[in-house]
């Protein structure tokens, strides 16, 4: 069994406060040869600055930046190296430093973990976060060829190809272990597409039915095509602030913590681990089940998920996730991964994972709603933006600003698509405060953000 | 090396002239071109001080790394194996280990990434195998898993492909 030094288990302690005031994304497609990437950047940028009610001019905004933080998750796939030069000038923001951010999937949450530190330390007092992936200068199976060389390129990626063979043998450790069942993984992707369909920049809406999930073709069994997300096209960014700064340019700021953890590349690797406990769990709690499967976290879980929680809600003084979020946006790049998830950030203790899909917790309306935006499987994994987009999602629902940036029609207009007559609102009555995960590899990195109302 | 120019001694004037190949339209609207732009590209790419383990697939032998360091830890053994130990930083040692496990987990490959060099559909499997800490990928060459499966290495001894390809699995009697 593996255990953590003292040292390695210290709770982060910032020297300032740090909040989120704005956020701005594209649309998300498949295929945009509309727009390079750098003018998809300035897009996000643009509805950052001009439509989350600042109190300053996109210009005055502008001229408080101090620091930008870049996240782009493969230079395979924007075959451009120092896109962030290109996008920082293209933004109008030299001579200011910027630094780009790489950590596979949770290169969105890493970028805003890194523009917090700026923040916290006071480097900066107005930090500029954005991400972006442009996945369609290739064919989706090279696409897939070049995710699968963030798995070892030595012992596995020669194995598939394709990051879904990865995942795939965990689906099959996970139900085998803890008893999931097909139906339950299918739901999460019944839910999140389903949720897509209020999102206008969705890239893969659809009301879907269980039987269709499981009905569609298989990528790595057990892994249907309907629970993979897809490669996907655009940018998102957010503003980060000091306390001064942040009331200075909104009435409505969120405060944020953030924090992230990491595990080995192979899942392979992971030997049997102490299972650090968050705040509501207990000493022994797990001796039952490290009985029968004593290889913790193993092919199950993802110690990477929860050691990133272990910290956050340290930091943010949360004693119950379940009770205390008022919703969540998890990386359900794929069913099962969402699922795994569960545990690690504590909504269900380890091994009770697929109760809360199934006991509707999970769902709009239930106690702790999870992936309203549509999620990774409905809307989007520009990967480098993922983190950055959830992000901005999060601050929405907290603001209470979903229906306007889901439901007014000129993001439908933007998007090219036609609002449905049957849009339905998601925005979560009185959010106060909301989580988001932001996953890499098969749980290399990890980071668990938290934005809490701030007014 | 290419020859030194001095400038002052070239006679007539440089014209420049095109060698490429010119890029077609993949796509084309009255607001964007896209275009081709193809390429091909050769790494060469090190085993380093894992090289012991990929010579031996091709001799038939399964090579793992094991910690000696008498005050290691944890004194693990690894498949994949590593040359430096991630918890006493000490240089492990090469041990054979047995050419044969328990499948731990299995995927079917069906939709693979472009470059696949197995037929798909295929078995894709991580095999438990005594007295190693690790999980070991792999693929099934033929036969049905299941969790808990028996199952024993063959090597791509004859025309080997330098690649973990060298190493597959078949089912094995109880």
């Amino acid at each position: 069994m593996i255990t953590f030094g003292k040292g390695n288990l210290r709770v982060p302690r910032w020297s300032k406060r740090v909040f989120l005031v704005a956020g701005g994304c594209t649309p998300f497609r498949k295929y945009f040869p509309e727009y390079k990437l750098e003018e998809l950047v300035m897009m996000a940028f643009k509805m950052m600055l001009e439509e989350n009610d600042l109190k300053r001019s996109p210009k005055e905004i502008k001229d408080c930046i101090n620091f930008a933080v870049y996240g782009e998750f493969a230079d395979h796939f924007q075959d451009q190296l120092l896109c962030e030069a290109k996008v920082h000038d293209y933004l109008g923001l030299d001579p200011l430093y910027n630094v780009g951010i790489k950590t596979g999937g949770a290169t969105g949450g890493s970028a805003v973990l890194m523009g917090a530190m700026a923040i916290a330390s006071g480097y900066a007092n107005c930090v500029l976060v954005a991400g972006w992936e442009r996945m369609d200068e290739v064919d989706t199976r090279t696409g897939n060829f070049y995710i699968s060389t963030a798995a070892c390129k030595d012992f596995e990626t020669r194995m598939g190809r394709i990051y879904s063979s990865y995942y795939a043998p965990m689906a099959k450790r996970f139900a085998w272990a803890y008893n999931l069942s097909e139906i339950t993984r299918a739901k999460v992707a019944v839910k999140n597409r389903g949720y897509a369909m209020s999102n206008p920049n969705a890239q893969q809406p659809g009301y879907h039915t269980v039987e269709e999930v499981l009905a569609s073709p298989i990528s790595a069994y057990p892994l249907r095509f309907l629970e993979c997300c897809a490669m996907s096209t655009g940018a998102a960014c957010v503003l980060l602030c000091d306390e001064e700064m942040a009331y200075q340019l909104t009435d409505k700021p969120c405060e944020l913590f953030i924090a992230g953890g990491s595990h080995t590349l192979r899942v392979a690797d992971r030997r049997p681990m102490e299972i650090p406990l968050l705040p509501h769990e207990y000493p022994g709690q797990y001796d039952e089940l490290l009985k029968e499967n004593p290889r913790w976290p193993g092919f199950e879980s993802f110690l990477a998920a929860r050691f990133a929680a272990y910290l956050v809600y340290q930091m943010a003084g949360i004693k119950n996730p379940i009770e205390d979020l008022d919703f969540v946006e998890l990386h359900d790049a794929f069913t099962i991964s969402d699922i795994q998830t569960y545990g690690d950030i504590g909504l269900r203790p380890y091994g009770q994972e697929p109760d809360y899909i199934e006991s509707g917790d999970a769902y709009y309306g239930g106690k702790c709603p999870s992936n309203l935006s549509g999620g990774l499987l409905g809307t989007m994994h520009a990967v480098g933006a993922t983190g950055i987009w959830q992000a901005a999602e999060c601050l929405w629902q907290i603001q209470g600003k979903y229906d306007y940036f889901h439901g007014h029609e000129k993001w439908w207009r933007r998007a090219g698509k036609e609002k449905p007559k049957d849009w339905k609102s998601l925005q979560v009555k009185d959010a106060k405060q909301g989580l988001w995960v932001s996953h890499a590899g098969v749980g290399s990195h990890v980071t668990v953000g938290i934005l809490r109302k701030a007014w | 090396m290419s020859k030194k120019i001095d400038e002052t001694q070239v006679e007539r004037p440089l014209s420049t002239e095109y060698i490429g190949t010119p890029h077609e339209l993949f796509d084309e609207s009255e607001n964007y071109w896209v275009i081709k732009w193809p390429r091909s590209l050769v790494h060469r790419h090190t085993y380093g001080l894992l090289t012991p383990f990929f010579r031996a697939l091709t001799q038939g032998k399964l090579l793992a790394t094991r910690c000696t360091n008498p005050d290691c830890p944890h004194k693990s053994t690894w498949l994949p194996p590593r040359a430096d130990c991630p918890d006493c930083f000490e240089r492990m040692q090469w041990v054979e280990v047995p050419a044969e496990g328990r499948i731990y987990t299995y995927t079917m490959v069906d939709y693979a990434g472009i470059g696949i060099e197995m037929k798909t559909p295929y078995w894709q499997i991580d095999v438990e195998i005594e007295g190693v800490d690790t999980i070991f990928k792999g693929y099934l060459l033929y036969g049905k898993p299941e969790i808990g499966m028996k199952v024993k290495a063959q090597f791509r001894t004859d025309k080997p492909t330098h690649t973990i390809l060298d190493i597959y699995w078949v089912p094995a009697e109880e």
